[in-house]
């Protein structure tokens, strides 16, 4: 069954909630300070932008999956749509910068032989607009999408395949180059963005600090659904939604509220990724990544929110890891941790930490129970 | 081989060191456990990076450049190594993973202190660098064939530009009597750009429009029934037909193999491909493709002295007698000697100086003559058409009579025309406009 | 008005052999051959071309072992004396040298000290040519059919009279109506043809009808006007009926990728259809089932090569029971602690599905296998105006077994019994006695041996890579989901269903945007029915 949360989180921030916004605190504070100093190499400055990315996005499913019960694999679609939003307007920032020093068309445009600018490029060129595109546009989508599936009660797993077909199409699709999103190559070659130079290391901090708050935002608004009254709604389609039904809830909208925010999180934490990497391509739509991200809120332990962001980094940074330590064998150390993990910790890594932690109060003699509402 | 694993386990060893530290730190977030800073590279070595894919979709092509790239550095420390230091290979697994090209790219350069790294095969994965070297100021050697329509100070390019692989198999096809073109490719940006230069090429050459066909298809499409049914219809208008096919790798195989089992035979209709080398034959029964060509710039059926000693190392190094040898890993032959070259003169392994040192370096190849590095960062290649074989080797059955110099910006494309590059003094400009008389968009 | 039209040939052809003088089939001294031979030693390819046409004109069927090595690329020159040799590979890196003309055994050589003559498709084309023409009244049946249909292809007028002395003699229907048919092509070639004569080949290309037809009279050149408008007619009335025929092909092309897709979801249709677990490491499975072929084919290469033929009979069972004990092992060390988690086992089985494909890379290296097509599944056939490929016929014949074989097993044997029951109501089942667990396993494995099954059907036609599972799993998925899951009937019309969508599609749309446009029908078709085409019914859905 799924892992039962507990319901009686009426404060906005417990016990742990403090302790990860401090985190997050301590990170936007100490790694500036650390790369100053030199212990810190630039690098990692923008690896823990893109690690905090991550953490936003799943945080955004775990909302979703963790509260809600709807399995998604189709979330990389959003981030990479948000994402998709601030590379186009990244490009336009490029200007006649570009090889070809063409000032209205972007460098891929311009050796297709595209003559003029396609209508869903207008308005890039504006920030503004890109930002309010890199949430609205996932949105729409999530919207759209959520009120068909919905509506016609797609439930479980049908629902979990048709988002995999979802982002599996977009996939397809962007990979056209005919659709004038640069095809495989996607938009790269950044310059940069406000008119700070993406190359510099300022920049990146900043971009970084930015993300820090992004994910202690993201947070504090999945945190605000879930003691809501409404959360308690979402918690109970979650664990039935027959009965939800019956007892009188619309349960179509509280499941479609849940989808379009997680989808918008995600499209601002895609927002944020393109700058910090740099380039953002079809590759991001491939379903495999969508199951990348389930993976990372399983691991991390589901309806937890703060697991969910701590099984991202730990996986991201695993990857990064392994990838240049074991260059040949990672992916039997990745593989292997995925099946060890829902194996042995089902509740993932910080429900097995819970779990510890109840073993201890209890053999002092207290209730983990009662425990936990002291939290 | 035991030298190898010698080699490689020092890499890792080096990882463990800072590397480790450093990203679990970042990883948390904590950052405040940090004691190790990242060390230059050590002085008794050189390290040089080896960024190519290991797992993921490109694995197929790639890990044999990782192969090739710890043999020649193997056979350089067995020289002595360079400027009196030992080589250090550093590998990576990027993963076919774009966004963590960058990302091993810049740990390579900042966190190993490489001194040149020999990597990339996808375009995206190249575009996705390109801003990492340029910003740390390191050199990258891209060997593989590409769309041109770049030039970029911290890059070599030492595989084909259009130029030097599909202008003279679209020629060659012409001697041969072919009026009528299917250009047929993967739905990225290589095959767009050779089949819009190729497009303006024949066109400008008198074919008429409806003697062309332009077909995409996605990554990795295997279902080729339908396409290959057009084929056969499109070449039975009573005109000789060709295939230009700029089909990417993985999609080949499903490819031939319909081809060869509706019965398209390369008298009927020779197909002539950009991206099928040894490599892809080798998961081919060629019988049936035999007569079928490929342009590149280095077959392995070369007849030269260096060519048998390359493939006899080759064999040797990988313990595999059926190891194929192909046109990148020439590529990398090419630049690898280059680079040792142009260190050498410059006395050191400085970027900026070893840059400046390249344009110029000359080394021979594996087929009989010597390539240049040019100022545009491009070298000269001979361009060789083969014929598949039923052993599954190339017949060459041209070559252009002498060395094609690569040319980074095409000719007919509109806006690449007025386009030249040039990295020496004064000029030291990739995209110089001969019409504004500008360096790219500078005032 | 055949029979007169055929006496005529007939006679016109025994007209022209009076006038030629018999030289075609005839034999001539060994001297000329070897002359000619001899200047092959050295020749660039007009040179090479210089001979095959002096040895087509001597038309002395003694040539045709010289010029069938010709093409093969197997004639060498020794670089001591410039004598020409035919070579064959021998053990030890060494050469074996023959004599091209009459087989004899010369001396074992390295391959420094001879040079090849190198031919290209040019000179392949008028080699064939060549072989047609002298082997058009070989005793042999299939090597006069083959020289038919060569002569038919290559169209040249040089050919005529020895063709029309070879229509003569022939006494095979079949190979009679193509000599005629090549004896059209070439007037139909040749400019200065008699216009009657003319005419009356327009007219037998058009009842001919197929594209090569098409390609002949589309490539008529006359001046004459009615002759002209003719060809154009028959041009239109052939686009009629190919138009015709191209939704036949696009039909048979549908139901050979949704084989494709049956063969790869079937598997799938037990293990998420009916035991509910999301099997990620499906593809992978498919993936053993194409190395094994590989490993198979690798070792009867090696050891009996006369068995190729055999090879994909052995791998078939082969690869069911190795994917199966994989499979076996997936359900017995991880899903088994899954139950009742469905979407868990979605994670853990990916984990598996990425240590699999790396332990393929590491075991077989990260690139393409060989894996060869077996001769009767080589090529195709014409039926009417379809181009029905062997290897597309075998794999829609044994998805269709497979298919059955897995509706026997489920409905007709005590497995199929205690597998429905098992997953109907698990305790229930427990309680009458069925060991739940040794059901799960053996459930599990059949899924994975089928997808072994398939993954021997797909070496057939695709890349077998680390990465070919890989490529497969979001489509299965779709079949499964589609059709209706826990419904094997339902993956069958699923299966079947979008391949033919996508191959009406791809004429249109190509082939990308036909695989988007079928995705979303699938998001769309889920909407009206969430459960798929054949949906279970009954309390056994909600859970």
């Amino acid at each position: 069954m799924l892992t039962p949360a507990p319901l009686n989180r009426k404060r906005l921030l417990n016990t742990r909630g403090w302790t990860f916004l401090i985190v997050l605190a301590a990170i936007a504070v100490g790694v500036p300070y650390l790369n100053a100093t030199g212990a810190l190499p630039d690098y990692a400055v923008s690896l823990i932008g893109k690690y905090l990315c991550f953490a936003l996005l799943a945080i955004a499913l775990d909302l979703l999956w963790g509260y809600c019960g709807i399995l998604s694999l189709g979330h990389g679609a959003f981030f990479a749509l948000g994402g998709y939003a601030m590379g186009m307007h990244l490009m336009r920032e490029i200007g006649d910068r570009g090889v070809y020093a063409n000032p209205d068309l972007p460098d891929f445009m311009v050796f297709l032989n595209w003559q003029e600018l396609p209508w869903f490029w207008w308005g890039f060129d504006l920030f503004w607009f890109a930002a309010v595109m890199a949430l609205f546009v996932p949105g729409l989508l999530a919207f759209v999408f959520g009120w068909f599936a919905f509506r016609s009660r797609v439930t479980g797993v049908y629902l979990s395949i048709i988002t995999q077909a979802m982002t599996y199409a977009l996939m397809l699709a962007f990979f056209r180059n005919e659709m004038g999103f640069g095809g495989n190559n996607g938009l790269t070659d950044f310059k940069d963005v406000l008119g700070f130079d993406l190359q510099s290391q300022d920049t990146r901090i900043g971009l970084m600090v930015l993300s820090t708050l992004a994910v202690a935002l993201g947070f504090l608004i999945c945190r605000a659904v879930v003691i809501s009254k409404a959360g308690k709604v979402i918690v109970g389609i979650r664990d039935s939604e027959s009965r939800m039904r019956f007892l009188g809830y619309r349960v179509e909208g509280y499941k479609l509220f849940v989808f379009v925010l997680s989808a918008m999180l995600a499209g601002l934490a895609g927002a944020l990724y393109t700058p910090q990497v740099g380039i953002i391509n079809p590759g991001e739509f491939s379903p495999a990544n969508s199951i990348e991200i389930v993976i990372w809120v399983a691991i991390g332990g589901r309806g937890t929110l703060v697991g969910a962001a701590i099984g991202a980094v730990l996986i991201a940074a695993a990857k990064t890891l392994l990838t240049g330590l074991y260059p040949e064998a990672w992916l039997f150390v990745l593989g292997g941790i995925f099946v060890f993990v829902t194996i042995f910790m089902p509740r993932g890594v910080l429900g097995a930490w819970d779990s510890m932690i109840d073993e201890m109060w209890h053999t002092r003699g207290m209730d983990p129970r009662e425990r936990r509402l002291a939290a | 081989m035991q030298q190898d694993a010698a080699v490689q386990e020092k890499g890792k060893i080096m990882w463990t060191g800072d590397l480790r530290a450093s990203a679990l730190a970042a990883a948390l977030g904590m950052g405040l456990a940090m004691t190790a800073v990242p060390t230059q590279a050590q002085e008794d070595t050189i390290k040089v990076g080896v960024l190519h894919s290991l797992s993921g979709t490109m694995a197929i092509s790639e890990t044999t450049l990782k192969d090739a790239m710890l043999m020649l550095i193997e056979q350089q420390n067995a020289k002595g190594g360079l400027l009196g230091k030992m080589l250090e290979p550093v590998v990576v697994d990027p993963a076919s993973d774009w966004p963590l090209f960058a990302e091993k790219a810049r740990e390579l350069i900042e966190g190993e202190g490489v001194a040149a790294t020999f990597g990339c095969w996808t375009s995206v994965s190249r575009k996705s660098v390109l801003p990492v070297f340029e910003e740390l100021n390191s050199i990258l050697f891209y060997p593989v064939q590409y769309e041109g329509e770049e030039s970029q100070r911290n890059v070599f390019y030492t595989g084909a530009a259009p130029n030097q692989q599909a202008i003279p198999a679209v020629d060659y096809l012409k001697d041969q009597g072919v009026e009528r073109w299917v250009l047929a490719g993967t739905d990225y940006v290589y095959p767009r750009t050779t089949n819009k230069i190729l497009e303006q090429y024949l066109k400008d050459s008198g074919v008429a429009a409806e003697d062309i066909m332009i077909n995409y298809t996605p990554f990795g499409h295997s279902d080729w029934q339908t396409i290959v049914g057009d084929i056969k219809a499109f070449g039975s208008a009573g005109k000789k037909t060709a295939v230009v096919s700029t089909i990417n790798g993985d999609a080949n195989v499903p490819f031939y193999k319909e081809l060869a089992n509706q019965g398209i035979e390369a008298t009927d209709i020779p197909v002539v491909a950009f991206s099928v080398g040894e490599e892809e034959l080798a998961g081919l029964d060629t019988g049936p493709l035999v007569g079928h060509l490929a342009a590149w710039n280095y077959f392995m059926s070369a007849d030269t002295e260096a060519n048998d000693e390359f493939i006899e190392a080759w064999h040797a190094f990988t313990g595999d007698e059926d190891r194929v040898t192909n046109d990148p890993m020439e590529a990398h032959y090419i630049g690898f000697n280059m680079w040792i070259k142009a260190v050498e003169m410059a006395g050191t392994t400085d970027a900026d100086a070893v840059i400046d040192a390249m344009i110029g370096v000359s080394v021979p190849n594996l087929t009989g003559g010597y390539s240049a590095m040019m100022p545009n960062h491009h070298i000269t290649k001979p361009v060789l058409i083969g014929e598949i074989q039923d052993d599954g080797q190339f017949e060459t059955v041209y070559e252009t009579a002498g060395l094609v110099p690569g040319d980074a910006w095409s000719d007919f494309l509109p806006d690449s025309k007025p386009l030249i590059s040039d990295w020496r003094l004064p000029m030291n400009c990739g995209n110089f406009n001969t019409e504004t008389g500008k360096c790219g968009s500078a005032m | 008005m055949v029979r007169v039209f055929r006496s005529l040939v007939i006679i016109a052809g025994l007209f022209q052999m009076m006038m030629l003088g018999p030289s075609y089939g005839q034999t001539s001294d060994e001297g000329t051959l070897r002359a000619e031979m001899a200047r092959l030693a050295g020749a660039d390819f007009d040179g090479i071309a210089d001979v095959v046409t002096s040895l087509a004109s001597i038309g002395d069927p003694e040539a045709a072992p010289l010029l069938r090595a010709l093409r093969g690329g197997d004639i060498y020159w020794r670089k001591s004396d410039r004598l020409v040799v035919r070579a064959e590979k021998i053990p030890g890196r060494l050469l074996r040298l023959f004599d091209p003309l009459t087989g004899e055994t010369l001396e074992d050589v390295k391959k420094r000290t001879i040079k090849k003559v190198k031919v290209n498709n040019t000179l392949r084309r008028s080699i064939d040519t060549a072989l047609g023409t002298l082997t058009l009244r070989s005793p042999d049946r299939a090597t006069r059919l083959d020289a038919a249909g060569q002569v038919f292809r290559n169209r040249d007028p040089a050919t005529l009279p020895a063709l029309d002395a070879a229509l003569v003699d022939e006494a095979d229907a079949q190979i009679a109506g193509i000599m005629r048919d090549a004896r059209a092509a070439i007037l139909l070639n040749d400019a200065t043809a008699d216009p009657a004569e003319t005419r009356s080949a327009i007219e037998r290309m058009v009842a001919r009808g197929d594209p090569a037809a098409r390609n002949i009279l589309a490539g008529l050149d006359t001046r004459d006007p009615t002759l002209a408008a003719a060809a154009q007619d028959g041009i239109a009335a052939i686009d009629r009926s190919l138009r015709l025929w191209g939704y036949a092909q696009n039909i048979w092309q549908g139901l050979s990728l949704g084989s494709v897709l049956l063969l790869a979801a079937i598997g799938l249709a037990i293990t998420f259809g009916v035991m509910g677990v999301i099997n990620m490491a499906h593809g992978e499975l498919v993936m053993i089932g194409a190395y094994t072929t590989f490993a198979v084919q690798e070792v009867i290469r090696a050891s009996a090569p006369g068995l190729f033929d055999m090879s994909l009979f052995i791998a078939a069972p082969l690869a069911f029971l190795v994917a199966g004990l994989v499979g076996i092992c997936i359900e017995r060390g991880v899903v088994r602690f899954l139950y009742g988690r469905p979407l868990e086992t979605l994670l853990a089985t990916w984990g598996v599905s990425l240590i699999l494909q790396q332990a393929v890379r590491s075991i077989f290296g990260p690139n393409n296998r060989e894996v060869g097509n077996p001769s009767f599944m080589s090529g195709a056939f014409e039926l009417g105006g379809l181009t029905i490929t062997w290897n597309r016929l075998w794999i829609i014949l044994f998805a269709l077994a497979v298919f059955v074989f897995l509706l026997f097993v489920m409905k007709r044997t005590m497995l199929g019994l205690q597998m429905r029951a098992v997953t109907q109501n698990r305790a229930m089942a427990a309680n009458m006695g069925i060991r739940t667990g040794w059901v799960d396993a053996m459930t599990f494995g059949l899924g994975a041996g089928i997808a072994g099954l398939a993954g021997v059907a797909l070496s057939q036609i695709d890349n077998v890579s680390p990465n070919l599972g890989q490529s497969y799993i979001v489509d299965s998925f779709m079949v499964v989901v589609f059709g209706g899951a826990g419904n094997l009937w339902g993956a069958l019309a699923g299966a079947f269903t979008l391949g033919i969508a996508n191959k009406f599609l791809e004429p249109f749309s190509g082939a990308v945007l036909a695989k988007v446009l079928v995705l979303i029908f699938i998001i769309l078709f889920i909407q009206k029915r969430p459960r798929g085409l054949f949906a279970l019914k009954g309390r056994a859905v909600e859970g």
